[in-house]
């Protein structure tokens, strides 16, 4: 099946008709970004991963039993429900209690440290593993305004009704956001030059 | 007249949620405006940033969504 140029409402045409090739081509098309909103936001990738399969298994659930009807819009739809799924996981996780080792490490931390120490090794001055880092320690209001505008293309008037604050504080959060990671990027990129380029 | 642009217009005009008739007044700020025209480049560097910031499911991941579309 040649799908250059077909639009995903074709290809949920084709998958409502049976398929499977069709259903492949639409994951493939929009998996990077349906898992990078969920990853800014739950912060592990093994969840994001789980989180990811019951998005489309969603996705699945609905097509085939012909509830589908965002002819057109199927990207901002997955979106919704991954930004849903991932909102509800964090909101969950907050609640459980976190085991602290004796010298007041998490857990989670430790077994995520140790699974991506060669990979953190490869990466570790890599600007994109930077940036990661710094959305993760934005405060969660300008994290949420942020994910849903850049990787959710939610407009900012979308934005300010789902999040219940006028145009103007979206806007607000996203340029405090915006001007955050900037300066963060390039203090961490002017300490990294000291560090290895000592005059 | 000078038109005053905000930090606030331009992060609308990098989203592409300017009309065309802000779109074109904001370009003519930027080229007479040095301080302006730094704010966006600023902004810009940050977006694209951002739009490489992509991280990708395993291998795995993918196979097992693929499984579960063909046994639901």
């Amino acid at each position: 099946m040649n799908n250059f140029g077909v639009s995903d409402s074709n290809l949920v045409s084709h998958y409502k008709s049976g398929n499977e090739e069709a259903f492949e081509e639409l994951v493939s098309r929009h998996k990077s970004r349906v898992f990078t909103t969920i990853y800014l936001i739950v912060k592990d990738k093994y969840v994001a991963e789980d989180l990811l399969q019951d998005t489309f298994i969603k996705v699945v659930k609905t097509i085939k039993s012909g509830r589908y009807n965002e002819e057109g819009k199927f990207l901002p739809w997955i979106l919704r429900i991954a930004h849903n799924l991932a909102i509800d996981y964090f909101r969950k996780d907050k609640r459980y209690p976190t085991i602290v080792m004796e010298d007041g490490s998490k857990v989670f931390n430790t077994l995520e440290f140790a699974e991506d120490s060669i990979e953190s090794l490869q990466i570790k001055s890599d600007t994109n593993a930077l940036l990661k880092k710094l959305v993760q320690e934005l405060p969660e209001t300008q994290k949420e305004v942020l994910i849903m505008r850049h990787y959710m293309q939610m407009s900012f008037q979308d934005i300010a009704e789902a999040t219940d604050v006028s145009i103007n504080t979206a806007l607000g959060r996203m340029r405090y956001a915006l001007i955050n990671l900037r300066k963060k990027m390039q203090n961490s990129t002017i300490a990294y030059d000291n560090t290895f380029y000592r005059k | 007249m000078t038109i005053l642009f905000t930090e606030n217009d331009l992060i609308r005009y990098i989203y592409g949620e300017t009309s065309e008739l802000e779109n074109s007044e904001i370009e003519n700020a930027v080229l007479c405006d040095s301080e302006l025209s730094e704010k966006l480049d600023g902004l810009k560097s940050i977006y694209y940033d951002l739009d490489h910031l992509i991280v990708s499911p395993s291998e795995r991941a993918m196979n097992d969504i693929f499984k579960s579309s063909v046994l639901l």
